[in-house]
């Protein structure tokens, strides 16, 4: 009888031995000094998979870009940066993986993850392991607030958001009647129709109707037809790039001819062959410039035009803060290893002060002249709003800055 | 291997076995997502408004945890029992489609309640456990535990029961079984063991929202044990921890890891119609473990 009921409870046995046995044998320490042996140990999570990764792409070049202009002028004081890139997928379970697989592996600081949504769980990750977090698109309120650790170069919705609205009026000041559209189910979309709506009231156009859409839906005519009946002469979406390109076109196909205002879930050329040719004439309030004339905007102008399709390619902002990013990190390393050489701190002391370094400095980056606020919120002068501009041919456009 | 992988891997080996209990009755419930999110809504709720749960504020108590598993347990316990005796006596696929209208109401009804926090959901959820070692000595403890019910179930007359109406209902009824009652008890256990493991995974997640039990969740959860097997609890841990750890154990791959994983889930039924772990499986296997063990001990 005893060794068939050991047999039976075998199974469950192993299967805890086996839990308890990798707790064991997982810890790795930030007490070691750092690993140096590739370069400066920086990394990245960004969204390369699901609906956000038309975001992450854009990023990801931002990345390379920064990369190379770091290591191209000499490193951090002579030692090359190594960036390891992960993707941390559309989701919070996928990111947080990715950031402890990052963290594990003894990097110094952490650039990401891409969507406010996922940032609200990885971060604080990082920041009860005290790893600096640079966050290059998170603009939800709050992110910040998470804790000292997190940081962020992508200035908040409730900044930005409104000036297209003023754009808008000023393009067109008989508007009278806006329609509203926000996805109910994302973060980021719930959070920056809140900001567009109170900028609407404020400007004395109480939204005739506020229509709710999911992420993932496809076919926008209930919501569409619900809204035209109100006969709206400016709509304002705050959705993401995929369901918000295919709103447009089926608002347009559907006989909208009005104004439309987007958010920053569409502030990417993403969506040129999501909506096409009716992407034309939409505004976008935008964090970036390609006409700054700074010496830090024209270098990664230029690199971006020679890395990318030719002289006439122009940046878009995602790219721009993700760029940004990693400067402000390899800048405060570079100020660190100065005052005290990277080789005699541990990853945890280098971590803490690397945090203090990139909240005290000023940086000269293609958004202009940026620094933070000691919770790690960015400081931003100059923000401006863009008109979407077709080719005849419906496949390629451009983000026109206006006036 | 990493710890936080591992606990992901435990999570979703509890949510294996809470999609296989209705099946070990022949019943396709997808409602696993749903009572998974009523779990962890619970558990964000309690956590993060009520003050008194909190201890001494330096770590968030494990009593406290226990408490919210408890709470967990008897709203989503009274929920299924109330649906079930409904949607029961639904079968096959209709089943299925109203389980999933039950996990898209929870969804919508979570989105538009101001409490939940709509969309961004609730942030900010306390640690009971400094770091992932914590969670998984927690959860392997809870894995291990809910192990040894399924083990005992099955051998004891309700879980003898069950496997009599899944091979044919009609059957099992004749012989004095009380099927409607034997089902119920199955779906409940299934809403238990999720809404405990939601619990648990609100805290390892610091943030808690609506998109966690979505019909993606409830696909991925039935994966694990249309991979694993449905004839023994082994079967859908170990589909569980497969199917979770996968994703990331294909990183090396790049950005084909997606591609290799979706194949590795097409070829699982393929090859194993009955799944990877099957009784006749297990015993063949320690048949020949007991045989390699008798060779290489030392003839007297």
């Amino acid at each position: 009888m005893a060794p068939r009921r050991l047999q039976r409870l075998g199974p469950w046995l192993a299967l805890l031995a086996a839990g308890l046995g990798l707790t064991a044998c997982s810890d790795p320490s930030a007490n070691q000094p750092i690993n140096l042996a590739q370069g400066v140990p920086v990394g990245a999570v960004l969204a390369l998979t699901g609906n956000a990764n038309v975001y992450g792409q854009d990023q990801r070049t931002g990345l390379n870009l920064a990369l190379a202009a770091i290591n191209g002028s000499g490193g951090i004081n002579g030692k090359p940066m190594a960036l390891r890139l992960e993707d941390g997928g559309s989701d919070e379970p996928a990111a947080n993986a990715a950031f402890t697989l990052q963290i594990n592996r003894g990097v110094l600081a952490l650039v990401g993850p891409t969507l406010s949504q996922q940032a609200f769980s990885a971060d604080p990750i990082a920041q009860r392991r005290g790893v600096p977090v640079v966050a290059p698109s998170n603009t939800a309120t709050g992110i910040p607030q998470i804790g000292h650790f997190i940081s962020r170069v992508s200035a908040q919705s409730s900044v930005i958001a409104p000036l297209s609205i003023g754009k808008a009026l000023a393009l067109q000041p008989s508007i009278k009647r806006a329609a509203v559209f926000f996805a109910q189910d994302d973060a980021y979309s719930t959070a920056e129709t809140v900001i567009f709506q109170k900028a609407l009231t404020a400007k004395g156009l109480k939204p005739v109707t506020v229509q709710r859409t999911q992420l993932n839906d496809q076919d926008f005519q209930n919501q569409i037809t619900a809204a035209l009946q109100q006969k709206p002469d400016l709509i304002v979406l705050s959705l993401q790039a995929m369901d918000g390109g295919n709103l447009i076109r089926q608002l347009r196909e559907l006989g909208y001819t009005g104004m439309i205002v987007v958010g920053n879930g569409m502030n990417t050329p993403n969506i040129y062959p999501i909506c096409q040719r009716y992407c034309d004439g939409i505004l976008i309030a935008q964090a970036y410039s390609p006409e700054l004339a700074t010496p830090a905007n024209r270098a990664f102008l230029k690199a971006f035009q020679a890395n990318q399709g030719g002289a006439s390619a122009t940046p878009p902002q995602l790219t721009a803060q993700a760029f940004t990013a990693l400067q402000v990190v390899g800048e405060a390393l570079k100020r660190l290893d100065a005052k005290t050489p990277l080789t005699t701190l541990t990853v945890a002391q280098a971590r803490t002060a690397l945090m203090a370094e990139i909240l005290k400095g000023q940086y000269q980056t293609p958004l202009g002249t940026i620094n933070f606020t000691p919770e790690g919120e960015v400081i931003q002068k100059q923000f401006f709003v863009a008109q979407v501009k077709m080719n005849p041919d419906g496949r390629a456009g451009r983000f026109a800055l206006l006036p | 291997m990493d710890t936080t992988l591992l606990q992901q891997m435990l999570l979703g080996a509890l949510l294996g076995i809470s999609v296989y209990l209705p099946l070990r009755c022949g019943q396709l419930s997808l409602a696993t997502p749903g009572f998974y999110a009523i779990g962890g809504t619970v558990a964000a709720l309690l956590s993060t408004r009520i003050p008194a749960l909190g201890g001494d504020g330096v770590s968030y108590p494990i009593s406290s945890v226990l408490l919210e598993m408890a709470l967990a347990a008897m709203v989503t316990g009274i929920l299924a029992l109330g649906i079930g005796k409904v949607v029961l006596r639904l079968r096959g696929i209709y089943l299925a489609i109203s389980t999933i209208a039950l996990v898209e109401i929870l969804r919508v009804v979570s989105l538009n309640l101001s409490f939940t926090g709509g969309a961004i959901g609730i942030f900010g959820i306390p640690q009971p456990f400094a770091s992932p070692e914590g969670y998984v000595g927690f959860t392997s403890l809870l894995l291990a535990v809910v192990c040894w019910l399924c083990d005992r179930l099955e051998r004891t007359r309700p879980g003898l029961a069950m496997a009599a109406i899944r091979e044919d209902e009609l059957a099992a009824a004749s012989q004095g079984i009380n099927t409607a009652n034997t089902k119920l008890l199955a779906f409940v256990l299934s809403a238990l063991v999720a809404g405990v493991t939601g619990v648990i995974a609100a805290h390892f997640l610091n943030s808690w929202n609506a998109r966690m039990g979505n019909f993606d969740a409830s696909i991925t959860t039935l994966a694990f044990v249309v991979f694993g097997g449905t004839r023994t609890w082994l079967g859908p841990v170990i589909g569980g921890l497969v199917l979770t750890a996968l994703p990331e154990l294909l990183r090396p791959v790049g950005d084909l890891r997606l591609i290799v994983y979706g194949l590795v889930i097409l070829m699982g039924p393929v090859l194993f119609p009955q799944g990877v772990i099957t009784p006749e499986r297990l015993s063949r296997w320690s048949r020949m473990l007991r045989q390699r063990l008798r060779l290489e001990a030392p003839t007297p």
